[in-house]
């Protein structure tokens, strides 16, 4: 077997994140594969519904959706939602105890209503529901011998907890274990699954990514106010910048956040900030101010959907416009979009390179399907990263020196406060090499253009856009962030059909790599962008600021905008309606072509 | 150092006969009397004519955006605690768009002095009404009567919990000295409210209007006692002046401290990225 997807679904407060959670990082330090996808209300209890989707598997997998092997459900409303998605011989446990038997059940699946309620009630409360079914899972799945790293991981995930959590969580996983051990007629074929464990590798969130990467380029300074799905963040920096002897700050809102960091920034500390729609909205003047007073900055989006407080806890790709052209007047940025959790780590690496290098704000534009994911990140050799620190001036006494000046590449050298004849004023407002406020107009221009010509200079320094498939496939795909993960997976399924496909996904989208966009584009009869996002936000930029990208090459877009993430099953179904169109169309020429 | 050794690459650009003139002066004479280093100084302000303050400066500086004074002062601050911090900047600026950062300045009590040159009216957009604006002033923006109460900024920094609370007026330059020296002196959030007149856009609060009303402060007044330092801030007979309230407590500086004490007992003092990791292995 390549690979196992399990998925335990509950209410809010059911415990459903932490079982998922503890699972999780037992599969991965037991050597497995794993990629995870959560979803979970804004509720912390009541109503809400809360999803845990696990893919374990032999090599990195880049999605956590197909069909599911094991569904555990510990609730009513979400046993018919689960239960269309179990694969032929597939496994359903449900606590009979709370959840009606499904009336129209699927016949090629083995069902197991067992009393979970009751087993976790005689330990002495219903709340250890969660452990006692990854008790059953767990036995059932016997050959991943996930048992003793099960325990381990409770102790770990409870350490700070007082002792009797960590004993009851124990009780409740073995009290699951035993009877299906004990008790339960097994009628499905997974006692004897097998995957290859594939050694020693890492197991964080998108979110922890962020942080952990923020720590190895060189920041000792975070501020920021907490908002859905992005918190992670700096409740991770918060723990672990004081260790370094960084700070993490909680400022009274996301406009106090990004000042507070820009004032880091000035000190000569790398600074970064973290958060969601709302508080990126508050932040852009903030973010023109960077770009103005060319200071380095990190800032990033986790994306949910919009406009407004939206919904908070689902996914969308709808923030880009807001990335790239927020802020008001001309303002040079970089926007970088991490693909999965691994990327998150390098993606922040390079953000802050490029900020501290090229003194301008950059964002990093991840998402909720993204953030709170959990998987397996191969090991990281932090001594082979590169770091980039800004580029210091010369200082002497008797020599003025001039914080803007007006340099080939457009980057002027910078001090800090503290340096001896590098006193300088910096400001939002226009003004000379010399740093002195002016309206003229030629200073105006003459300074638009410096601060832009970074860019240009940063250009050939830009992680390439890369790509995916073959080179000789005449469909082509273009995606950006998330959404590159099942799009890969979706055109290798589509290369099973016999149907060829090649994305690119540009890991720098601000400024546009219109070279690389332009040269795939020309070489496929149709592409089709791909992105979360109901105003095409991506794509219409593309066919803005790529000329003549339509001659030749029809340019689709399919879209999704209801908060849950693209799974490769609907971009095949897409990329086969496309390639049928394809078919039909090459079928009239061709046959025109015997008329004549 | 001597008070012009402070003196900025940019001549004030304020009118002639502003009250800022002043400030600027006091605040150049207490730094020279504690030397303290322009390099190792920076001055940081929002959007306003007071605003404007970095610029005339030689020391390090950082003009930002309208009401962010605070933010960015207290963030250099936290980032390098051994840079000397002030912040300053106008009514408008620090009360109305900015108000949300100064009750939390108060109360995280970074050790920044930040001076607030209060000119009753908007004066860098050519005279609107700010939060200080009193009843009866007439403006563009509203010709015909001016329809809320103000706001009393000593009251507000004492209720904050800032640690150090004073007030001075533009037309005592000697005695503004001694209250920004007091402030840069304080160890704690610093407050100096100044009335400084604009000689262009505000007719109701000019110079000689609000010589008639300052007093100041009873010698006998016990700076430690924060109720009575509020009584006199509300005092109706005038407007006072000193040094309404101090006290000493620890700094956001300090308690963040105990936080990497904290942390560096868990992780020991040389922690590296490695280390770290492997809470994901």
């Amino acid at each position: 077997m390549k690979d196992l997807i399990i998925k335990i679904t509950g209410t809010s407060g059911q415990g459903i994140i932490s079982s998922g959670d503890i699972l999780s990082y037992a599969t991965a330090r037991k050597g497995y594969y794993v990629t995870t996808y959560r979803a979970f209300p804004s509720e912390i209890r009541g109503d809400g519904k809360c999803y845990y989707t696990l893919r374990i598997s032999e090599h990195q997998a880049l999605t956590a959706t197909g069909d599911t092997d094991i569904l555990i459900c510990l609730d009513e409303d979400t046993i018919y939602e689960g239960l269309n998605k179990i694969k032929n011989g597939g496994i359903l446990i449900y606590d009979k105890d709370i959840v009606t038997e499904p009336k129209e059940n699927k016949e090629d699946i083995i069902t197991y209503g067992l009393p979970i309620t009751a087993i976790s009630k005689e330990l002495g409360s219903e709340r250890s529901r969660n452990m006692v079914a990854l008790g059953i899972a767990v036995e059932i799945l016997k050959n991943l011998n996930l048992e003793e790293q099960i325990l381990k991981d409770i102790e770990l995930r409870y350490k700070l907890k007082p002792k009797e959590v960590i004993e009851s969580n124990k009780q409740a996983l073995n009290a699951g274990i035993k009877y299906a051990k004990e008790k339960l007629q097994r009628k499905d074929n997974y006692e004897n699954v097998k995957i290859k464990s594939t050694g020693a590798k890492l197991i964080m969130s998108g979110n922890e990514a962020i942080g952990l990467a923020a720590i190895a380029a060189g920041c000792r300074f975070f501020a920021g106010y907490p908002i859905t799905p992005a918190t992670e963040i700096m409740e991770w920096l918060a723990k672990e910048l004081p260790k370094f002897g960084g700070k993490m700050i909680q400022c009274e809102d996301e406009i106090a956040a990004i000042n507070y960091a820009l004032g880091a920034s000035y000190a000569g500390v790398k600074a970064m900030t973290a958060t969601s729609g709302p508080g990126f909205s508050l932040m852009q003047e903030a973010l023109g101010l960077a770009s103005m007073a060319e200071l380095p900055i990190v800032v990033a989006d986790v994306q949910r959907c919009g406009p407004s407080t939206g919904v908070p806890t689902k996914t969308e790709q709808s923030d880009l416009f807001a990335a790239m052209y927020g802020t008001h007047g001309d303002c040079p940025k970089i926007v970088l979009a991490p693909m999965n959790v691994a990327d998150c780590f390098y993606q922040t690496i390079n953000a802050f390179n490029f900020a501290e290098k090229y003194q301008v704000p950059v964002i990093i534009l991840s998402d909720a399907s993204l953030g709170p994911r959990r998987e397996c990140v191969d090991l990281i050799d932090f001594d082979k990263l590169t770091i980039v620190n800004r580029e210091k001036p010369e200082l002497k006494e008797g020599c003025e020196y001039n914080r803007y000046n007006d340099t080939p590449s457009g980057i002027s050298p910078i001090s800090s406060p503290g340096d001896k004849y590098g006193e300088h004023v910096i400001t939002g407002l226009e003004h000379t090499e010399s740093n002195a406020p002016t309206p003229e107009a030629k200073v105006h221009r003459q300074m638009t253009e410096k601060r832009f010509r970074k860019l240009e200079t940063a250009a050939g320094q830009f992680s390439k856009a890369k790509t995916y498939g073959s080179d000789n496939a005449s469909i082509g795909i273009i995606s950006w962030g998330s959404t590159s993960g099942p799009v890969f997976e979706a055109i290798d399924a589509a290369k099973e059909k016999g149907i060829e496909v090649q994305a690119l996904y540009p890991r720098t989208l601000y400024p546009l790599p219109t070279d690389w966009i332009k040269g795939f584009v020309k070489n496929k009869d149709v592409v089709i962008v791909i992105e979360a996002n109901y105003n095409a936000q991506f794509k219409s930029t593309i066919v803005e600021r790529c000329t003549n990208i339509n001659k030749g090459t029809e340019v689709l877009e399919f879209l999704k905008y209801d908060g849950t993430p693209f799974t490769p099953e609907e971009i095949l179904e897409e990329i086969e309606k496309v390639a049928k169109i394809q078919n039909e169309k090459h079928e009239i020429l061709t046959n025109k072509h015997t008329h004549f | 150092m001597e008070a012009n050794d402070y003196k900025g690459r940019v001549k004030p650009s304020w009118c002639p006969g502003c009250g800022n003139h002043a400030v600027l002066m006091a605040l150049k004479k207490a730094m020279a009397r504690l030397n303290m280093p322009t390099h190792e100084t920076a001055i940081v302000s929002g959007i306003g004519c007071s605003s404007r303050f970095p610029f005339f400066m030689s020391t390090y500086g950082f003009h930002s955006i309208h009401g962010r004074a605070l933010p960015v002062a207290i963030g250099l601050k936290q980032a390098k605690p051994e840079i000397n911090v002030i912040a300053v900047g106008g009514d408008g600026d620090g009360l109305s768009i900015g108000g949300n950062h100064f009750i939390h300045a108060g109360r995280k009590n970074p050790n920044i002095t930040y001076i607030m040159m209060d000119n009753e009216i908007y004066a860098l957009t050519k005279g609107q009404c700010s939060p200080t604006s009193r009843i009866g002033t007439t403006t563009k923006c509203n010709p015909y009567a001016w329809t809320a109460d103000r706001i009393n900024p000593v009251l507000m920094a004492l209720s904050f919990n800032a640690s150090y609370v004073a007030r001075g007026y533009s037309g005592d330059v000697k005695q503004l000295e001694e209250l920004i020296l007091g402030g840069l002196e304080h160890k704690g959030f610093a407050f100096i409210h100044i009335i400084s007149p604009c000689v262009q856009y505000n007719k109701v609060s000019s110079f000689e209007k609000i010589k008639e009303l300052v007093r100041e402060l009873p010698a006998d007044h016990d700076k430690q006692d924060r109720v009575n330092a509020m009584k006199y801030a509300f005092a109706p007979e005038g407007v006072y002046t000193g040094v309404f309230y101090q006290t000493e407590r620890p700094t956001y500086e300090e308690r963040y401290k105990e936080v990497i004490a904290k942390a560096k007992q868990l992780s020991g003092d040389n922690v590296t990225i490695q280390d770290v990791m492997k809470q994901f292995q």
